[in-house]
């Protein structure tokens, strides 16, 4: 196996009309893999809520997506406000989203949560005032 | 003949219209002729829709085969059929007009089999596991073979229940013991490949399919379009699974609470709803009406009246929810008897992988990305796919050539022209030098 394949999408802040085509290219990009579509449908659970992230938190920014062998990561960069307590926002239901995007039906406080339960290792590096970087891991088997 | 959708070669003109309006990328066109990629048709008729040589047709079956020296064939009508004519959609009016044109319907138990069929949906929303809501409806042929292609993932969140266009048929056999062969009224190229290639049985219960539209044509050509008839005080409940919402009304109108139901209708709806039900987006409905047709079955390209005159003859009708005591009596026996059981279980249609291992997959991966980044991103179609991205993997899956790109052909001539330019100058030079 050589080199890792990496996929590079730029996620525009507040664009919630292309929100969700990154997630889609992740999930068909794994199926012409033949990849086993539970693992498809992890990735693409975890990409749409980096993507979602990006949109509505981090101000825009760039996701990454890279298959090697064994493994497939996803990389989310922003360079938002950062994550104040990362334990509170890991907890399901826990949003600072404003109204406005609640009322669109997005921010419920369940994206963090929902990465986690899909991946198999989650890092998350955050500082406030500069942004958070984020890196999930699932294992192809 | 792939799913319920027929290319007439001869009426083909090479034109991209269809290969641009197939939601999933189905078809191509080669050497100037339509082609349908048949694991990746879900039989929607978009591109019916869009041919404007009508060069792709139903694949329905041939009027007089149906025949074949009878008098009279059976026939399964679908609510869609209902509602072609001036008269209130109801069975009752259809007879008359159907018999004179040589089919006997076998109408009388359509009430009952979709009366089961939304008592055995009911049912399955009732026991379901929470994970795996909300349950998916089965009654539109198209949209399962969109989750059997694009969404495995929602497979298990198909309702087990067959079409009670199918099952019908089955109780009908039951009730006559007629052996006899069944025609289905189909509104879509999706009802005629549940016919020919059916999904969650062995063989279907009819034998043959015929558009509405036919049916619609041989009863108006016997001078029944102008019948003036008064309308029932009730309609019929089963007529109502024509419209979108239909079957939820159905379905709810068995329970003894509130139903949380979706009810979508539409291509780019049926998508968007089913991308999220797969995010785990809709995790607390429970049952999802999804038609790949807008406004339902009865804006199928295989009807003839218009959709939204279709719906107001739907909507003037009353009808009856509640059941009453023997209606139940009769249902419960049937449900017991399990005849609205999916036969078999409903399989996802893997796409080919672009390798057979996954490091292989991988190189050809790249490969395609890096054709796809040497072409010019307009999706114009000249080279007969949908996208430059389709045709990045058409080449890597060796359907293709990289100069079928009309814009990378120009570029290698002109390449090619300026190559020939320097050798004609060389040429003389040599001759020049010859001379010495």
């Amino acid at each position: 196996m050589g080199e890792p394949i990496m996929l590079e999408f730029e996620v525009k802040p507040l664009d919630f009309l292309a929100a969700g085509e990154a997630a889609e290219r992740v999930k068909e990009t794994l199926k012409t893999l033949g990849l086993p579509s539970s693992i498809c449908r992890r990735a693409a659970v975890v990409a749409y809520e980096v993507e979602m992230n990006l949109v509505i938190h981090g101000g825009g920014g760039h996701m990454v997506l890279k298959v090697e062998e064994g493994q497939i990561t996803i990389i989310a960069v922003d360079k938002g406000p950062g994550i104040p307590d990362l334990s509170l926002a890991m907890q399901e239901g826990y949003s600072t989203a404003p109204d406005y995007i609640r009322e669109m039906g997005f921010g419920a406080g369940m994206g963090l949560s929902n990465i986690k339960r899909n991946s198999d290792e989650l890092e998350i590096e955050t500082e406030v005032g500069k942004g958070t970087k984020l890196v999930s891991i699932i294992y192809i088997k | 003949m792939a799913h319920g959708i027929r290319v007439l070669e001869d009426s083909c003109r090479g034109c991209v219209n269809c290969i641009k309006s197939c939601p999933t990328e189905a078809m191509r066109v080669i050497h100037g002729r339509a082609h349908i990629i048949e694991e990746l048709c879900i039989a929607c008729g978009e591109c019916l829709r869009n041919c404007r040589h009508r060069a792709l047709q139903l694949a329905e079956d041939p009027w007089e085969g149906i025949f074949n020296n009878k008098d009279t064939v059976a026939l399964m009508v679908d609510p869609s059929l209902c509602t072609q004519f001036l008269w209130p959609p109801n069975t009752d009016f259809l007879i008359g007009p159907l018999r004179d044109i040589g089919l006997e319907p076998i109408s009388g138990v359509n009430s009952e089999a979709f009366d089961l069929a939304a008592l055995a949906v009911s049912r399955a929303i009732e026991s379901a596991d929470s994970k795996d809501m909300p349950l998916i409806s089965t009654y539109c042929p198209a949209v399962v073979r969109l989750v059997q292609i694009r969404f495995p993932e929602l497979l298990k969140h198909l309702v087990p229940v067959e079409s009670p266009l199918e099952f019908g048929i089955d109780l009908w056999r039951i009730r006559t013991q007629q052996k006899e062969s069944v025609v289905l009224a189909a509104s879509c190229p999706a009802r005629i490949a549940m016919v020919h290639d059916p999904v969650g049985r062995e063989v279907s219960s009819a034998e043959w399919a015929v558009s509405v539209a036919r049916l619609a044509k041989e009863i108006r050509s016997r001078g029944y379009a102008k019948a003036e008839i008064k309308a029932p005080a009730e309609g019929e409940r089963w007529v109502q699974w024509g419209m979108l919402g239909g079957e939820t009304l159905h379905v709810a109108s068995f329970m003894n609470r509130d139903l949380n139901a979706i009810a979508v209708s539409g291509i780019r709806n049926v998508f968007d709803l089913l991308q999220e039900v797969e995010l785990g987006l809709h995790a607390e409905v429970e049952f999802v009406e999804a038609r790949i047709c807008d406004t339902g079955c009865i804006g199928g390209i295989g009807n003839a009246e218009s959709r939204f005159l279709s719906q107001r003859k739907i909507r003037s009708q009353k009808v009856r929810w509640d059941k009453t005591a023997s209606e139940i009596e009769v249902l419960e026996k049937l449900y017991r008897a399990r005849i609205w059981e999916l036969q078999r279980t409903i399989e996802p249609i893997n796409r080919l992988p672009l390798g057979e291992e996954i490091s292989q997959a991988m190189e050809k991966l790249k490969e395609m990305n890096a054709v796809y980044a040497e072409l010019p991103h307009i999706d114009c179609g000249a080279c007969g796919r949908p996208s430059c991205r389709a045709m990045a993997e058409d080449i890597i899956r060796g359907r293709g050539e990289v100069e079928d790109c009309i814009f990378k052909l120009r570029k290698r001539i002109s390449g090619l022209a300026e190559e020939l330019l320097l050798l004609s100058r060389r040429l003389v030079h040599t001759v020049v030098e010859d001379k010495h």
